[in-house]
């Protein structure tokens, strides 16, 4: 064999091999544990996202008006759901205290979603559950062990809790406010946080009305925003990737809010512990105020159509913690890496929610700032109707930022952050309906209500139940907990 | 960190693709037709573009994203496809006839 002759076989075996090479190292990238972002923490290498490049002076939401603060009794579904039991429908409105009475006369389908339509669910979920419970047998236990761990909660008014050893402490003085910042995030990586991002607290997302009276608020007092409540430091982690992917039914937020509190009570101590005022508030329902405009003017993400903030590491899979203080710090900007423009023209999310809770239209004013509207009540009616784990996250899981961290999908994320033009915004959405579609929404819903249980992926391995326990008779009566 | 997604993966695919070029180059000259730099960089375009098709329903695969796999992988492959023949035919030009009855002749 000559030289060339030599080249040639050479070169056509490389080409040969570098194809085989590819081939592996894509199906390496897809499932490399080193993708499922966030899963191990510790030392904060999974905030790699360039923040500053992309930072900006103002907000990614617009102020247009006179603001107000949201109301914790009423315009929280959580909140509102406590009052519902009262409901007398002789009575009608009458059976609720004033501010419940304003909140649903002027939301008459809240109403009607809250109460008629709830009630119907619950009737026909309950037959359902007997019938195909077993479908959930391992999932529900895996919720219940994620959420087993957990600190005690906030149980005093922020002027004696927040303080250490009720306000008695003198604080260390602190060298400089950026250093602070340094050592508070690195702090909280260590806490277990993926995520975590300082701002200066806008008093307009603190609730009006404590939630339902309890961490140490009176019941229809409003809340004085308290002076030591400077900055907002929010810390974030994602929910397990695969499970997530297979949501509505066998998700769990479990995982990532057991996480989230137990990052926001070591920092709230870690603070404490230097002297200064700290306050976790946290999931699933223990806020003192809203929590997706803080994340936003902390420069962790933007806040997308479906109302939860997109994050470029983590897209919207994460489970948000926030810890109000007074040590001093250099607070975050926000940062637009386009997820406005994108959300503009990509309506997946609103298109695939079983709910119809998402909006497909325009962005409204809410409370003096432009956002997308969501629908709680229906969407709550959902989550709360589905066989499975509580909750749904589905449009997590559809969400075409929710990706995992492999070359493919940083990719087209750096392709729409860079692209002025917008017009990788529709490629990417259509090409995201295309090669990731979703079900029919209809089959997301339990069967009684025409749907098939069905989950936007096929449940992980691990959660199938019906391959490690002998299925018991469905009719069976039974006290087993993760029924 | 495995082999397929370190720098040691990247590195090694780097020489066999500088080998493949260079393969491709001297048959072509073997074939009578030059193969300067306005062909090596379209060849190189080619074969990024066929890397990418085969990378992208690997890691398609990898993710369990079956339908991306399928879908994505006859969209891609299509394209490859057909600029391959148009990127065939641009590699071809120049070449020179140099026995009478060679069937390939094209100038």
């Amino acid at each position: 064999m000559d030289r060339r002759q030599f080249l040639k076989a050479i070169g056509g075996g490389s080409a040969v091999a570098g194809s085989t090479g590819l081939w592996f190292f894509g199906t390496e990238a897809g499932r490399s544990p080193d993708s499922y972002t966030g899963m191990k923490n510790r030392e904060g290498g999974y905030q790699t996202f360039d923040r500053k490049k992309w930072a900006v002076s103002n907000p990614t939401y617009d102020k247009v008006g006179p603001t107000s603060r949201a109301d914790g009794r009423t315009d929280v579904i959580f909140a509102r759901m406590g009052y519902l039991r009262r409901y007398d429908k002789e009575k009608g409105l009458d059976s609720f205290p004033p501010h419940v009475r304003d909140y649903y006369t002027k939301h008459p389908e809240d109403l009607e979603l809250d109460i008629t339509v709830r009630r119907e669910i619950h009737q026909k979920r309950a037959e359902d559950v007997k019938k195909y419970r077993n479908e959930f047998i391992l999932s529900k236990a895996w919720s219940s062990a994620m959420g087993a761990v957990g600190p005690r909660g906030v149980n005093g008014p922020p002027e004696e809790w927040d303080f250490p050893r009720g306000g008695a402490s003198t604080p260390y003085k602190m060298k400089d406010p950026r250093q602070t910042s340094r050592l508070i995030k690195k702090v909280s990586h260590q806490c277990g946080s993926t995520l975590v991002g300082i701002a200066e607290l806008n008093p307009d997302w603190v609730y009006k009305y404590p939630m339902n009276g309890g961490r140490g608020f009176k019941a229809n007092e409003p809340i004085e925003v308290p002076e030591h409540w400077k900055y907002a430091i929010v810390v974030g982690v994602p929910m397990s990737w695969d499970p997530m992917y297979a949501n509505p039914p066998y998700g769990t937020s479990n995982d990532a809010y057991s996480l989230s509190r137990i990052v926001a009570y070591r920092l709230t101590a870690f603070i404490k512990s230097l002297g200064y005022a700290a306050r976790p508030h946290t999931p699933g329902a223990s806020y003192d105020l809203m929590v997706p405009p803080i994340l936003v003017d902390a420069g962790i993400g933007e806040q997308g159509r479906h109302s939860i903030v997109i994050t470029p590491e983590l897209g919207c899979n994460f489970r948000p913690s926030i810890v109000t203080t007074n040590i001093p710090m250099e607070a975050d900007k926000p940062i637009d890496i386009g997820v406005q423009d994108f959300c503009k023209t990509c309506k997946i999310c609103a298109e695939q929610c079983p709910s119809g809770a998402i909006s497909k239209g325009e962005k409204e004013t809410i409370r003096g700032y432009e956002r997308y509207a969501l629908h709680s009540s229906k969407c709550s009616n959902f989550w709360s109707s589905k066989l499975g784990n509580m909750g749904c996250r589905l449009c997590v899981a559809v969400c075409p930022y929710t990706r995992k961290a492999n070359w493919l999908h940083k990719a087209a994320l750096n392709v729409t952050m860079h692209d002025p033009t917008g017009l990788s915004d529709h490629a990417l959405a259509g090409m995201q309906e295309l090669l990731y579609p979703g079900q029919e929404p209809q089959k997301y819903y339990m069967p009684s209500m025409g749907g098939e249980n069905a989950s936007y992926r096929p449940v992980p391995w691990w959660l199938k139940t019906e391959d490690f326990i002998d299925l018991p008779d469905p009719e069976e009566p039974t006290t087993r907990s993760s029924e | 960190m495995w082999f397929f997604t370190s720098g040691a993966f990247w590195f090694a695919e780097g020489i066999v693709f500088v080998l493949a070029i260079t393969g491709l180059k001297v048959w072509m000259e073997d074939r009578n037709t030059p193969f300067g730099l306005w062909k090596c960089l379209l060849a190189s375009l080619w074969m990024l573009m066929l890397g990418f098709t085969i990378a992208f329903i690997g890691t398609s695969v990898g993710e369990n994203e079956i339908v991306a796999a399928k879908k994505g992988g006859i969209i891609f492959s299509v394209i490859c496809f057909i600029t391959g023949v148009v990127v065939w035919r641009l590699l071809r030009i120049g070449r020179v006839k140099i026995a009478p009855g060679d069937e390939d002749e094209e100038v």
